[in-house]
């Protein structure tokens, strides 16, 4: 209290003391004093007057925004009737670091000017009081709340000659930032990330943004600034948790030191651009900044990443595309199971086994990470289910599955494995049960690929984002979570035990695992058939039946009717023919069938243009990108999104449907998903009618859809 | 989902980070274990099935003195604490600071303005303000029963070290559990907290 009286004192001896002329006021540890640019008022003529705050060395006052800690200084104008006074023009602040914390703000001489309006009928000849009360916020390591009641006396003129503060004023108005639109500015939020980017007129060595919102902007992080393709990139770094209402980013910007730089090249602007969410990379914390945004937050993510990806590998498990397959696996255990009991031998290479596959699986996603990483340095603009986009790949699949299906079904003899004809690996899978649990690991990874972008669309955003040794070892992660149940189950060989008893029942059990291997081949040829159309698809059906013959007369040769071989070697490259003929390049997809198909004319296709245009028109619009090759897409669609009670909602409340199919390689879905921070489907979309959004879980449930809707 | 994980493990490398990183409401709060002024342990662990309020001292700190000289912090302290809730008063300043108290001073001054904390402890290394990203002077956080974290910010909304303000103010702790007694969710669980900087090592 002592220091508050300190100053009533202080200030109401001013008061008495206030002659035609302001004296400087003493407060702890500054001097304040009310000054104008001029000697006199002019009737009808803004006067420049201003706050003059001359802190004592170390200290400083704040900002209009003042950072972690502090309180901008105030004025409160007390004037004769018909002034006004404008708000005070801040010039630009300096940043104040204080141990881990920031502070904005001032120190040595300071300005503070305000424009004030004079009324016209004021009469030359007398003489008017302008007073103030100014409070502020003093620190130096402690803080002190300062104040004072100032005055300043000016006679009214017809004319007014410049004050000895002149020049001051003309200084410190050039410090003031003007707002200013950057030549194609963008601002993008990936999380914490925050990318600003604009096109410089002039190089930018230094440039320094100041949050002119609180809560918006991590004051202390250190900022990278970095000449990208684009232009110049600011990345700074969003304060947590992150404000619902941060939509634009609002601050000041300092570029080379700003306008009082000595070589004349700065400048300072108050900037305001829309704030969209997007992919914003990692970019290396300027090292020599005293305040970093520190390398030990970077190492604790890729921890918690690295966790994130065990458990999405252990849920991989689960999910349909990946089911098959792991069933595959799970005979195959128990067919070795039982050669290990009629053998009575030690389950020591039960484990090997598990060992294998787990290193099927860990290898497969690691070269599918660097193949990841590869193309994404090469500009590509890929998703996670990419494969399934070109339709080689599906065909080749489809073959693929087609042929372990006629296996299971005994058609020909071989590990299943075997039907991975073409990539070498069959001839080790014979013989050498390691290496055919291997490529079962390697099986399992090539069909879950699909399946991952719902489970993991935000871990994989952050995987392609990431250095490559981070993405290697996140994907890697995947695959042991993938891998453990299995490889689990080798080492607790008694759980392996409570599987019934082999017998005639694991022939049938094989065989019945044929057709979920041709129910996957159905599902491959219904995406196969969005992309290539009914004629290419006659072709390839076609080669499958020349596989199957292939098949039957390999088959035929393996039990010892060798004469049947050439009709193998005939059929197989015809076989092949037909599956890849049409298939090549070329094939380009008609895009928006899907769209139009399944539940019926209420689904527009999506584009950004009709977007836009719904949301313009304040009508509440729900997105559904999806892929023909997405089953979770088509479960929500179907089960989901197409339910009479889900439909009649959508229709009550006037939403408009739109559905971005991405079955096809489609850039604006891919930067529009990316916008999400996303790079696989589903993704479910809901704009309310003032365009806010809304992201829906990847898994829907009629509940998850009505409340949304709900809540519109 | 990252982050929000991310955020739970922070504490665990808090004390090396350079800078700080807040924890969410909604999510659980850092743990801590503190010395009180007395030697003994309190850990946040065993706070549970209880609420509980940190507030950040400092009693150098104009901002600290206008809400104890008003009387205002005391007086919540004995509402909430009548109440059964565990109030924490936490000082992490550093001793290389000329703020520093030492535990018997820290233990006084508490007494001499009737403070009413069930718990007051020094976090000299600043390892716990740096966990919740305390920043200034008073900064308050408030803990359901279960450890989760349901308000970080300012102790109201009137920012100014002038005590008159507290009468006029919005206390965002007393606005905090009056929507927690009327069984909603609080609010507005995180603001922009006003202060001191806390003066950390």
């Amino acid at each position: 209290m002592t220091f508050l009286a300190r100053i009533f004192l202080a200030a109401s001896l001013l008061v008495v003391a206030a002659t035609a002329s302001a004296q400087p006021v003493r407060v702890d540890n500054a001097e304040a004093e009310l000054v104008a640019a001029v000697d006199a008022v002019v009737p009808g003529q803004p006067l420049s007057a201003g706050l003059i705050i001359r802190h004592d060395p170390h200290w400083h006052t704040y900002w209009r925004v003042p950072g972690d800690s502090g309180l901008p200084t105030t004025i409160n104008w007390q004037l004769p009737a018909g002034f006004t006074a404008g708000p005070i023009e801040w010039p630009v602040p300096k940043r104040l670091p204080i141990g881990p914390l920031m502070n904005f703000g001032y120190e040595g001489e300071l300005l503070l000017p305000v424009r004030i309006a004079v009324p016209a009928d004021v009469a030359p000849g007398q003489t008017v009081q302008l007073k103030a009360r100014a409070d502020w916020l003093i620190c130096k390591e402690v803080c002190i709340p300062g104040g004072a009641d100032l005055q300043l006396a000016l006679p009214v003129r017809t004319g007014a000659a410049p004050s000895r503060f002149a020049p001051l004023f003309a200084s410190t108005r050039a410090q003031v930032p003007q707002p200013a639109t950057l030549e194609a500015a963008s601002a993008t939020i990936d999380g914490g990330r925050v990318r600003l980017a604009y096109k410089p007129a002039a190089p930018v060595q230094r440039l320094e943004f100041f949050p002119l919102e609180e809560s918006r902007i991590e004051p202390a992080a250190a900022q990278t600034l970095r000449a990208e393709a684009d232009g110049t990139a600011l990345y700074l770094t969003a304060a947590q948790p992150v404000a619902a209402q941060f939509t634009r980013l609002k601050g000041v910007l300092i570029a080379n030191g700003g306008p009082a730089a000595a070589d004349g090249g700065g400048w300072a602007a108050e900037i305001d651009v829309p704030l969209v969410a997007g992919v914003v990379p990692q970019v290396a914390a300027a090292a020599a900044k005293p305040v970093a945004a520190g390398g030990g937050a970077t190492a604790v993510t890729f921890w918690v990443a690295l966790a994130g990806a065990f458990v999405g590998g252990l849920i991989l498990n689960l999910m349909p595309c990946v089911f098959p397959v792991l069933s595959l696996k799970l005979l195959s255990l128990m067919q070795h199971q039982r050669a290990e009991d009629e053998a009575h031998l030690p389950h020591a290479s039960l484990r090997a086994h598990g060992g294998a596959f787990a290193a099927g699986v860990l290898v497969c996603f690691v070269l599918l990470a660097a193949l990841l990483i590869g193309l994404r340095a090469a500009g590509e603009q890929l998703g996670w289910g990419f494969q399934l986009q070109t339709p080689w790949v599906i065909a080749a699949l489809l073959l693929l599955f087609f042929l372990i299906g006629l296996n299971l079904l005994g058609t020909f003899e071989f590990s299943f494995g075997g039907a991975l004809a073409s990539s070498g690996a069959a001839q080790r899978l014979q013989g050498d049960r390691l290496s055919g649990s291997f490529a079962t690991g390697v099986l399992a990874v090539v069909v879950a690929a699909p399946c991952t972008a719902p489970f993991m669309g935000a871990a994989l955003g952050y995987a392609v984002t990431q250095p490559a040794p981070i993405a290697l070892a996140v994907f890697a992660m995947l695959g042991a979570g993938m891998a453990t149940p299995y490889f689990a189950l080798t080492w607790m060989p008694a759980a392996l035990r409570r599987l019934p008893r082999p017998g005639v029942w694991m022939l049938r059990f094989k065989q019945v695992m044929a057709f979920p291997m041709f129910a996957t081949c159905v599902w491959l040829l219904w995406v196969l058939a969005q992309q290539i159309g009914v004629d290419a698809m006659a072709l390839v059906l076609g080669g499958l039946v020349l596989a199957a013959l292939a098949a039957w007369a390999f088959g035929l040769a393996q039990s010892g009717a060798k004469r049947w071989r050439w009709m193998a070697l005939v059929a197989a490259p015809l076989a092949l023919y037909g599956v890849f003929a049409m298939t090549m390049p070329g094939a380009v997809p008609p895009r928006g069938e899907l769209a139009k198909a399944a539940d019926g004319a209420a689904w527009q296709p999506w584009s950004r243009a009709a977007e836009e245009a719904q949301i313009a028109a304040g009508k509440p619009v729900f997105i559904d990108f999806t892929a023909a090759w997405c089953v979770t897409c088509q479960a929500n669609k179907r089960l989901v999104l197409a339910s009479d009670s889900v439909r009649e909602a959508f229709a009550k409340r006037g939403v408009t449907l739109l559905r971005a199919d991405w079955t096809s390689r489609d850039d604006e879905i891919t930067r529009e998903l990316a916008r999400f921070n996303r790079n696989g489907v589903p993704l479910y979309v809901l704009y309310d009618r003032n365009g806010a959004t809304h992201v829906l879980p990847e898994l829907l449930t009629e509940r998850i859809v009505l409340d949304a809707l709900d809540r519109l | 989902m990252l982050r929000r994980a991310f955020l739970a493990t922070a504490l665990l490398a808090a004390a090396p980070l350079p800078a700080l990183s807040q924890p969410t409401a909604g999510q659980p709060a850092p743990a801590f274990t503190l010395t009180d002024l007395d030697g003994r342990k309190v850990s946040l662990a065993d706070l549970k099935g209880k609420y509980v309020v940190l507030e950040w001292t400092n009693p150098g700190c104009p901002f600290v003195q206008k809400h104890y000289d008003s009387g205002n912090m005391q007086s919540l302290q004995k509402r909430f604490t009548a109440e059964g809730v565990q109030w924490i008063v936490i000082n992490s300043t550093s001793p290389s600071h000329s703020d520093y108290l030492k535990p018997a001073e820290q233990k006084a001054w508490l007494l001499k303005h009737g403070a009413a904390a069930s718990v007051a402890a020094l976090d000299a290394d600043g390892t716990v303000g740096r966990a919740y990203a305390a920043k200034v002077t008073p900064h308050m956080y408030v803990i359901d029963p279960n450890g989760v974290l349901l308000y970080a910010g300012a102790i109201d909304d009137k920012r100014s070290a002038n005590p008159a303000d507290v009468k006029t103010a919005n206390n965002y702790v007393v606005r905090a559990f009056a929507e927690l007694r009327a069984g909603k969710p609080v609010s507005a669980p995180s603001t922009q907290a006003y202060g001191c900087t806390i003066k950390y090592g």
